[in-house]
Parts: structure tokens; C-alpha cells; sequence
């Protein structure tokens, strides 16, 4: 497994790829009531304004992993920009690309709330990519972090988040 | 829809090292992974297509990684109540899940402490199958009020 372990970048070429920034859209009342609504999670917060206000919010507000679940933003890729697995060509590192993906994970710092009529931008910056053995074969860990702010320079969320893949 | 569910207040007096959180039971469908991968924009396949999740090896289309993590921060919603707010929440998935496995969140508190005027609880949290296989470890810092403020 040398010779696939040769082709990841070192540390250095990690820490030289640019930041990807994206404005990924705004966000609405009805997106995130609905990504409530899948969860099952009925939380009055996220669809009352009296209940929100009451628990010391300005309003309803969005679930707190929301928008760090959403893969595809603005208008979304057209189908013939998926790969064959139906995901987005790898924003994540190329290394990825055509790799049995899997998500391994979050860790969110929160900031301010996500309210409806946010404008988020999305500042993603890979920070590891690495190589484990583990069962089944070689996996590789693609470990970023995702910085979402509002037009009004609020930070809503920091994401550190990793994806699996394996050949 | 109903959102008449009430969830007390939770304050940071009558949370101590130990305290357990009440348990999630969830058991995810085939309708729910499409209604999350839709309002997500995931068009992962292994979500909503078994013969080509097979291909990639599972079991049948898996539940999603952030799904996982969403069913932990809906129990610690719950627990914290309306005045809690959530600080910092990680997990990790290291175990698959399929539609009709019961998914069990569970949680206890492992510390707390007081900086400035925030009152901070540090959660252990974890998600469990019906066989009580890991699926989703993780870590919560939740803000709660006081009584006293």
C-alpha cells in the first residue's frame, strides 16, 4: 500500500493549497424547518417565533448542525457534474475523487445562531490528509475546516470535518 | 404539524458530574434517509439506491454521517432545554447504520464549570445500535442559565 500512501500530498503541500471560499447561499425558514422535519426533531425553536423568543432567541432559528449537513449549496451542481456515487467532484481534496466515500464526523464550535435570511459564505481549507490501515484495506482521512459566516461578518459555525475514503 | 412538545427549563444548579441525559431512541427509515439526503442536496448514492450501496460493499443504503450526529444534538436539545445553548459538539462515525436498526443516543454529564458569566456543562455523549454496537461517539459543551443570574 506504499505506492498509494506515495501519492497523498506531504504536510507542507497540504498547508500550501488555498482556502476554497463559497458564498453558499441564503438561508430560509422553510430549508431548515424542512431538515428539522427529516431529522424528527420538532423542537419549537426551530418553528415558532413566541417559543423561540422565549427561550431568549430573536426569532426561529435553524438546527445546530444544519448547515454543516447541507453537501451542495446555491442552486446545487447539475447532474452531469456528479461523479458515478452521485457526489459533487471532491471539494474536499482530489485525492478523493472516484473513492468510496463516507463521512467520519463533526466538530462544531458554535457562534451567533442561524436565522432566516442569512447569507452564508463558506471559507473551507483542508488541513490533514493522511492514510490508515484498517480491515477491510487502506483508508484515507480527508480532515478540513469549514468556516460559515453571515453578510453581516458574523461566525456562525466552525466545522471540523472528516470524510473516509476507501479504494 | 404539532410543535406543542414542552421541554423544561434545565439550569446549570441542577446538573451535577454524572447526571444522564435521557435517551433518543430512534429507528431511521428508507423515507427518512430520502427526505434528509433531499433537503441536504446529497445525492451520495449510497443513501437511496441499495444495489449500488451493496456494490460499495454495505449492507443496504446507510444512514448519513451527518444524520447521526443530528439525532445526538436532538437529545442534547432536548435535555438542555429552550435557555441551553450549545457550545461546541463533535462526533465520530465509526460504525454503519441501515434503515430499520434502532439507533439509542445516550448521554451524562462528565464535568462542569463556571467561566465569566457562562455556566458550562461538558457532555459525553454516544449512539448505540440494537446490538449495542457503537455507531457515533461524541462530546458536547453546553451553556445553561442560572438560577442565581
Amino acid at each position: 500500500m506504499s505506492a498509494e500512501l506515495a501519492m497523498l500530498p506531504t504536510k507542507d503541500e497540504i498547508a500550501r493549497r488555498p482556502e476554497q471560499v463559497r458564498v453558499i447561499g441564503e438561508v430560509t425558514a422553510l430549508m431548515f424547518q424542512r431538515y428539522a422535519i427529516a431529522v424528527g426533531d420538532l423542537n419549537p425553536i426551530y418553528f415558532d417565533n413566541a417559543a423561540a423568543q422565549a427561550a431568549g432567541y430573536p426569532g426561529i432559528v435553524a438546527p445546530p448542525n444544519f448547515l454543516t449537513s447541507v453537501l451542495g449549496w446555491q442552486a446545487g451542481p447539475a447532474e452531469s457534474d456528479l461523479l458515478a456515487d452521485g457526489t459533487e467532484a471532491s471539494i474536499v481534496a482530489p485525492e478523493l475523487r472516484g473513492l468510496r466515500l463516507m463521512g467520519g464526523g463533526n466538530e462544531l464550535t458554535f457562534g451567533q445562531p442561524v436565522v432566516p435570511g442569512a447569507v452564508v459564505t463558506a471559507r473551507r481549507k483542508l488541513v490533514d490528509l493522511y492514510e490508515r490501515a484498517a480491515k477491510f484495506g487502506p483508508l484515507i482521512f480527508a480532515v478540513s475546516d469549514v468556516v460559515y459566516t453571515d453578510q453581516h461578518g458574523n461566525h456562525l459555525v466552525t466545522c471540523r470535518e472528516t470524510y473516509i475514503a476507501a479504494r | 404539524m404539532t410543535t406543542s412538545t414542552t421541554r423544561s427549563e434545565r439550569f446549570f444548579e441542577d446538573v451535577a458530574v454524572g447526571t444522564e441525559l435521557p435517551a433518543l431512541a430512534k429507528v431511521p427509515t428508507t423515507v427518512q434517509l430520502f427526505r434528509y439526503s433531499a433537503v441536504t442536496w446529497n445525492a451520495h448514492r449510497i443513501h437511496y439506491e441499495k444495489e449500488y450501496a451493496i456494490q460499495e460493499g454495505h449492507p443496504d443504503v446507510l444512514v448519513q454521517a451527518h444524520l447521526h450526529g443530528a439525532f445526538l444534538a436532538q437529545m442534547i436539545g432536548d435535555w438542555m432545554g429552550p435557555r441551553g445553548r450549545l457550545v461546541s459538539f463533535g462526533w465520530s462515525n465509526r460504525g454503519r447504520a441501515i434503515p430499520g436498526d434502532t439507533l439509542t443516543c445516550t448521554g451524562r454529564v462528565v464535568g462542569k464549570r463556571t467561566e465569566g458569566s457562562r455556566h458550562l456543562v461538558d457532555l459525553e455523549v454516544v449512539e448505540t445500535n440494537q446490538r449495542s454496537e457503537t455507531c457515533a461517539p461524541g462530546k458536547a459543551t453546553v451553556a445553561l442559565p442560572s438560577r442565581e443570574a
